[in-house]
């Protein structure tokens, strides 16, 4: 099955062109002094304790491992060289959530990777999706790995991250109507995907869920 | 009152929702309510499918080195790996009785599952009948400024009997875990599961694992609260 990854498009371009993002250095590790060593400390013990949740983020994200490690770790390198406009700890996650968008988006501008073959994702990232020794889990990881990714990130956002619908639409650029018709086909089409009885979902939805959902 | 396509519309976009409408349908509808619970089963599911254990994940110990790009890894691989088992058979032995184990907080964020109930927020204090025995089990008093223990009780982990602690603070309860069989080197934050905490060292006494549940404060509260925990034990043995 071929599917487009990250088509281009203004939505692309508008994820790089965002004001507050900032090109690459050098090795920040080797040449960087500001800040002093505690300032660096504490930052690298943040992002420590951030990572696992990035790492989770990136992959699905990504549906690559190798390349979500890659990705997390430049996330992190580009937050430490523009950590003066994060305002407090509490917004770390977000901020670097977003930045891992971006970097993600520049992958794949930079490899100009255009399709991406699902079956060999899910073969190659086997090991990673049977990891829960629970068949119904590594189901659900292969079936979530066929999800199209304007379904697949925003369902992420919300149940791994917490985020809420007006935040999704945020980081997105959606309205929040959109954003409710994505969640909704997500789920409809994971159910399907799993083998769910879905005699009583309901049918396909008009584009903006958003009345239904002020209920 | 809305329809069942609209309530299941609803429900499928966000199981979680709420609202009058949605509460209103769900009490008189006779379909929606069995139709709820199986989507809540559903997310439970997804919800542990998309977190994947950090176990699992790649460990790194340098967030903030710049990575060699993938195809250059594979080049240098082949002689790096000649040199690299060199060098770990002669420092295996050393790192692993020195280096924090990289799952303690996994597991001890896993612990957390198993006692929901610890987390209320009250202000009826554990006995101190109660409170001395599983503190004594660590070898160690706690003085009051420490805060006042809500929940105590002397849990399995990994293999030992350690204090379990829930301490009521202005931020909301803090479990308090402490590992005197578990060693760190340095402090190690995590924020993961819903939670988020320290593992601080303590020389000579192995370490104590403070978390909060995730939406309670930032980790900078959970360091104060670490050190003030740390400071108010007197250790007996």
């Amino acid at each position: 099955m071929w599917i487009y990854a990250l088509p281009r498009g203004p939505h692309r371009d508008a994820l790089l062109l965002r004001p507050g993002y900032h090109e690459p250095e050098a090795d920040l590790y080797m040449k960087d002094d500001v800040g002093g060593n505690v300032g660096r400390a504490r930052f690298q013990a943040l992002c420590q304790a951030l990572r696992p949740d990035l790492l989770r983020f990136a992959f699905w994200l990504s549906r690559d491992l190798a390349l979500a490690e890659d990705v997390v770790q430049e996330t992190m390198l580009r937050a430490w060289k523009a950590r003066d406009s994060l305002k407090s700890e509490s917004a770390a996650k977000p901020w670097l959530l977003t930045i891992i968008r971006r970097e993600y988006a520049r992958t794949f501008e930079r490899k100009r990777l255009a399709t991406v073959d699902v079956d060999e994702l899910i073969a190659r990232e086997e090991p990673m999706l049977a990891a829960a020794h629970d068949q119904d889990l590594a189901e659900l990881r292969t079936a979530l790995f066929k999800l199209p990714e304007e379904y697949r990130e925003p369902l992420v956002l919300q149940v791994l991250m917490g985020y809420s619908t007006a935040e999704i639409a945020a980081e997105l650029g959606l309205s929040t109507g959109a954003v409710l018709t994505r969640l909704f086909r997500a789920r409809k089409r994971l159910r399907v995907l799993c083998g769910e009885d879905t005699s009583m979902d309901p049918e396909d939805t008009p584009e903006d869920l958003s009345k239904d959902c002020e209920s | 009152m809305i329809e069942c396509a609209q309530y299941r519309r609803a429900m499928l976009a966000d199981p979680h929702a709420e609202g009058p409408a949605l509460s209103e349908h769900l009490a008189h509808c006779p379909e929606c309510p069995g139709y709820r619970e199986r989507l809540l089963r559903f997310e439970g599911r997804l919800t542990r499918a998309l977190r994947i254990d950090a176990q699992v994940l790649p460990q790194s110990t340098q967030v903030l080195r710049k990575r060699v790009p993938r195809n250059e890894r594979v080049r240098r691989n082949g002689w790096l790996a000649m040199a690299a088992s060199l060098v770990v058979a002669l420092l295996i032995g050393t790192l692993w009785l020195g280096a924090p184990h990289s799952s303690l907080a996994a597991d001890v964020v896993a612990h957390m599952a198993g006692e929901p109930d610890a987390w209320a927020r009250t202000d009826v204090a554990v006995p101190a009948a109660d409170l001395a025995p599983v503190l004594a089990e660590a070898h160690m008093r706690l003085r009051p400024d420490a805060g006042m223990v809500s929940y105590a009780q002397s849990c399995l982990f990994r293999g030992h009997r350690v204090p379990h602690l829930v301490v009521q603070t202005d931020m909301g309860p803090v479990t308090v875990m402490v590992l005197v069989h578990e060693t760190v080197a340095t402090p190690r934050m995590f924020d993961e599961g819903g939670y988020r905490g320290t593992i601080v060292p303590v020389p000579g006494h192995g370490s104590i694992a403070v978390l909060i549940k995730g939406e309670q404060g930032d980790l900078a509260q959970v360091e104060s609260v670490a050190a003030r925990v740390k400071d108010a034990i007197v250790w007996t043995g």
